[in-house]
């Protein structure tokens, strides 16, 4: 039986937003879970984002925006990595996402958003069931 | 009586009376089902189900409690406290261009708002221009876009800014040291002198540094220096102005807690201090305007008693080691915000109740002003009806429930007296840990200010994901069905008016000026001079906030912080 598969996941906060508790205890929480995870800090563009994300063979990204940006920013994630080849990275997202923009954020493909208040086990839960073992 | 036979404020007799009783009780207590394993405070000191005398023995009534307004200020930085001026009602507000929270303000003044509290967009307060590529996305975005001068003209127009005290939320030093001296330049041109405009500005290095952790910021020193830049201009040029808000509040934001929030700020403040003696000020130069900025969180009593033991440990700090002659350099005075981390998305009106128990916490504990939190805040920037509702907040707090009748109204409880003492032992013990590995600016360069922020965050997080935290509609008492559809403020166009606005002012203003203008900032920088000197001139040629940054990182480099 193959060794069963570390994710890899590049947790990144794009913009200049400053609120980065929950990006950086999700990456903890991650970690502990036995994920790799590598975490960006603030002030990353969708293009720094999408670089870092191929270049380390990421799984998947997970995007904490807090800023009422994110359908900017996604858009322009979703884009770039379908430019570069690499739409097989599930992105994922948390922060202050209102309920009414999760329908047209999953129609440009990003997975699932993760509100205030998750509970990051259900984020270890969510990755380990979607992504590929 | 003999001193012999007394402890603190009680006989020593019927102290150990108490103490016996105390005993006899808990050992029926202890026959009894308690509720919860340990009882603790949300920063983990224990709490015990009873308190008594002999819970602070030693209190010395004049020594350790005192008046309001006198020596160790445990009740209070004025004589009167509320019953002389309630605390200010001071709201934060901003979003989009000037043009618009110019209205907000407005609006929050006719409201019955005691000041204003202004806040910046992110773009602002990290030194980019609103049409910066980094910017693209956040132009507008939680707080209003400040560029140029220009926009300093139009965010206060009509306003009258020598007649009610503003606070300039810059967070950062490198924001600050833009947007502090264009509020000071514009001051200039409506013809107020300087030392006519009260308020505050945030400017904290550990804004920039180690509480919002990106790479390519100010070094550590860098920063330190521009804030210390701003106190020591203050206090020669603007005397009723506090130059920098030691931000405690955003510190636990970021997830510290109560202990670390305060020896955090006041290690910051220590090193201000050193820092402005080594530039040949006098302490009563400058201490009575160092001005806090603290946190309301959830538990209550701990939050009381934390604002009690700071004001104490830092009346006694300042005595022993800088011997000020005025006494208002002794007194810690803050402004508090409601705790947004404790806010939930799910069921936004439970927050309505939140914030009003912080507030009262705030109030209760002696607060000088007030910022309560829009009900709305974990999902959206506040619209109209949730800063209407947070400000009535304040309202019913301070004239329906008269507890500003008098002062300090939880003294001489036992459990209260208990906690501030022990709340002071702990802080004092953080503080000499960080004053052993060097001091503030080297334990951020380490990064161990980053690892403690960052640890007590992820230990909060398990405290609620194991229930030991209660959060009402996160890990207990939550609904399937949102009952109440909350509405989602829209924040006007940005980046497209402040585009067009920077297009212009670029075209328009004298190139030669503007250039010899960031050159005189670089001059400055080189001969390593007063920053704040130079750049109330500076802005006037209408450079902007992001050509201002640039030279400045010119000059002191950038800084990759560790990312915990």
């Amino acid at each position: 039986m193959s060794p069963k598969k570390t994710f890899r996941i590049l947790i990144a906060k794009p913009g200049l937003d400053g609120h980065d508790r929950g990006a950086k205890v999700v990456a903890r929480a991650l970690s502990n879970a036995g994920m790799e995870v590598i975490y960006s800090g603030l002030h990353q563009t969708p293009e720094q984002i999408v670089n870092t994300a191929i270049d380390e063979d990421v799984d998947a990204v997970g995007l904490s925006i807090l800023s009422g940006a994110h359908n900017t920013i996604f858009a322009r994630v979703m884009k770039l990595l379908k430019e570069k080849g690499a739409s097989d990275i599930l992105v994922f997202g948390g922060g202050t996402i209102h309920r009414n923009d999760w329908a047209p954020l999953e129609a440009m493909g990003v997975g699932r958003i993760f509100s205030p208040g998750t509970d990051t086990r259900e984020i270890v839960t969510y990755l380990v069931e979607t992504l590929p073992h | 009586m003999s001193g012999e036979n007394n402890k603190g404020l009680y006989r020593t007799d019927a102290l150990a009376e108490i103490e016996k009783r105390v005993k006899n009780w808990q050992e029926t207590y202890s026959k009894e089902r308690e509720r919860l394993e340990t009882f603790t405070t949300l920063s983990g000191l224990k709490v015990l189900p009873l308190y008594t005398p002999a819970s602070a023995p030693n209190l010395d009534y004049l020594k350790d409690l005192g008046f309001p307004g006198e020596e160790p200020f445990v009740r209070g930085v004025h004589p009167t406290m509320y019953r002389g001026r309630a605390w200010t009602q001071r709201q934060l507000a901003g979003y989009g261009p000037a043009e618009e929270t110019n209205k907000r303000y407005r609006f929050l003044l006719d409201a019955g708002a005691g000041g204003i509290n202004g806040v910046f967009d992110y773009p602002t307060l990290r030194g980019y221009d609103s049409d910066d590529p980094e910017a693209y996305a956040d132009a507008g975005r939680g707080g209003v876009a400040i560029d140029t001068i220009e926009d300093m003209d139009t965010l206060f127009a009509g306003i009258p800014i020598d007649q009610i005290t503003i606070s300039l939320v810059t967070c950062q030093p490198i924001c600050n040291i833009s947007v502090q001296s264009m509020f000071f330049a514009n001051a200039q041109a409506r013809g107020i002198p300087l030392n006519h405009v009260s308020g505050t500005s945030q400017n904290d290095f550990l804004m920039e540094t180690a509480v919002s952790i990106a790479p390519g910021v100010l070094p550590p020193r860098g920063s330190f220096k521009l804030c210390c830049d701003a106190i020591e201009f203050c206090a020669r040029s603007a005397k009723r102005w506090n130059p920098v808000s030691f931000a405690g509040y955003n510190y636990r934001e970021a997830g510290c807690n109560a202990f670390q929030e305060i020896a955090f700020v006041m290690a910051n403040a220590l090193a201000c201090i050193e820092e402005m003696l080594r530039r040949g000020l006098k302490i009563d130069d400058f201490a009575p305007r160092l001005s806090f900025f603290f946190s309301a969180h959830n538990d209550f009593f701990e939050e009381i008693c934390k604002y009690r033991a700071a004001r104490r440990l830092w009346s006694r700090l300042i005595r022993d080691r800088f011997k000020p002659e005025n006494l208002r350099s002794r007194a810690l005075r803050f402004h508090v915000q409601t705790a947004g981390a404790a806010l939930t998305a799910q069921q936004p009106l439970n927050n309505i109740s939140r914030s009003a128990f912080h507030a009262m916490a705030a109030a209760l504990g002696g607060a000088q002003s007030i910022h309560v939190d829009g009900f709305d805040e974990a999902l959206c920037n506040p619209t109209e009806l949730s800063s209407l509702t947070a400000l009535r907040t304040q309202q019913i707090l301070q004239l329906e429930t008269r507890i500003t009748h008098t002062i300090d109204p939880l003294a001489g409880s036992y459990f209260v007296e208990n906690l501030t003492n022990e709340m002071e032992e702990r802080i004092t013990g953080l503080l000499e840990e960080i004053e052993s590995i060097g001091g503030i600016v080297k334990a951020v360069e380490d990064g161990w200010i980053h690892r403690a922020i960052s640890d007590s965050a992820y230990e909060d997080q398990k405290g609620v994901e194991s229930g030991e935290i209660p959060v009402v509609g996160i890990n207990c008492y939550r609904v399937s069905e949102e009952p109440y559809k909350a509405e989602i403020f829209a924040i006007p166009e940005t980046l497209a008016v402040q585009s067009a606005k920077l297009k212009r002012i670029r075209a328009e203003r004298n190139a030669g000026q503007a250039q010899s203008a960031l050159d005189d900032i670089k001059r400055c920088c080189e001969r390593d001079g007063n920053l704040m000197e130079v750049m109330v001139e500076s802005v006037k040629a209408r450079v902007s906030e992001g050509e201002v940054s640039r030279t400045i990182k010119g000059f002191y480099g950038t800084w990759n912080p560790p990312l915990f």
